[in-house]
């Protein structure tokens, strides 16, 4: 495994966990309020992009983390503790944080 | 014999996990196709009302949103304040209790109810015919409840002022006529009518990846360990 691979999966990752992050915040503190509290969705129709960006943004979330997990030659624990990461809210930037400390 | 059954109980569960994620899969995606169906079904149909409710129970779901026709005479008239149509547009609407035979009534959705005098009243006793589309009762209050003014579109509201048997929901007028003629006034556009399943058509074909690949990931993961334990 080459140093760059290793920087090119490890910056992936990175990016991946900060977009679906502050998607999961947009999601959770954003969108859940405007549908079931203030009842706004439909009338600002551009809101459902944060749902079904979140589904799309989550599945390259789990690739990038398998791919530096394997890497890393990481525990299965700490691969799946990764995956559920990204559907906590500010999870994945603990654990970007994390990750970047242990192997950059 | 400790190690096979170890190793047996551990195929079955990862067995167990990935068919419940598969499952969870197929799940999204049925729920995905159901969003695509309730869009493209547009019934065009006027049932008579009798055909889909009936005022002993609720109106059942595949009859809500369907056109209906139904005749009678108004027995009473409310107010429905901030009532929102299908465009978004917030407004006072005008409300009817319809009898359609001798015992049973059913809230008629006239118009607005700024354009109530637009047209010369219906005497109570005229018999009228109507069309609209059926929808179901509200449940959260839009106004304060009094003797003029409903609520909310729901006729359990009226249980105690009647001895009529009630149809639950109520239609939204499209056409309204007596012998004299068609009523001519605006009518309000009807909502939009979800199926009732959160979310939107990508979003679940989104979830339908994800559990897909957490299937896989659970059906690698034997093999991953195993390669990085002899590592």
């Amino acid at each position: 495994m080459t140093e760059q691979q290793t920087f090119g999966a490890l910056n992936r990752f990175r990016l991946m966990a900060i977009i679906c992050g502050v998607n999961l915040l947009l999601l959770i503190f954003g969108y859940m309020p405007a549908k079931h509290i203030f009842n706004i969705v439909e009338t600002h129709h551009w809101m459902v992009f944060i749902p079904v960006a979140h589904g799309y943004f989550y599945i390259v979330y789990i690739l990038t983390a398998l791919q530096i997990g394997v890497q890393k030659k990481m525990p299965l624990t700490t691969i799946v503790a990764l995956i559920a990461a990204g559907t906590i809210p500010f999870a994945s930037f603990f654990a970007e944080r994390k990750v970047v400390k242990k192997y950059s | 014999m400790k190690a096979t059954i170890k190793k047996f109980l551990q195929a079955l569960l990862v067995l167990a996990l990935a068919s419940s994620f598969i499952g969870l899969g197929m799940w999204q995606l049925h729920r995905a196709q159901d969003m695509k169906n309730h869009k493209t079904v547009i019934d065009q149909r006027i049932y008579p009302l009798s055909d889909l409710a009936q005022p002993t129970g609720s109106i059942p779901p595949e009859s809500i949103g369907k056109t209906v026709s139904t005749s009678g005479h108004y027995i009473a008239n409310f107010k429905a304040p901030n009532q929102k149509d299908g465009k978004g547009k917030v407004a006072d609407w005008e409300v009817a209790l319809l009898q359609t035979d001798t015992n049973s009534a059913i809230l008629v959705v006239r118009g607005l109810w700024a354009d109530r005098f637009s047209n010369p009243a219906i005497v109570m006793s005229s018999n009228v015919s109507i069309i609209g589309t059926l929808l179901p009762h509200q449940n959260d209050d839009r106004a304060e409840n009094t003797p003029q003014q409903l609520s909310r579109l729901d006729s359990s509201l009226l249980t105690s002022t009647t001895d009529m048997q009630l149809f639950d929901g109520f239609i939204l007028e499209k056409n309204e006529s007596t012998r004299a003629g068609a009523t001519v006034r605006p009518r309000i556009s009807a909502p939009v009518l979800t199926t009732g399943i959160p979310g939107f058509y990508w979003q679940h074909i989104s979830y339908v990846a994800i559990w897909w690949l957490m299937a896989i990931l659970i059906l690698w993961m034997p093999f991953y360990s195993r390669r990085v334990g002899k590592q």
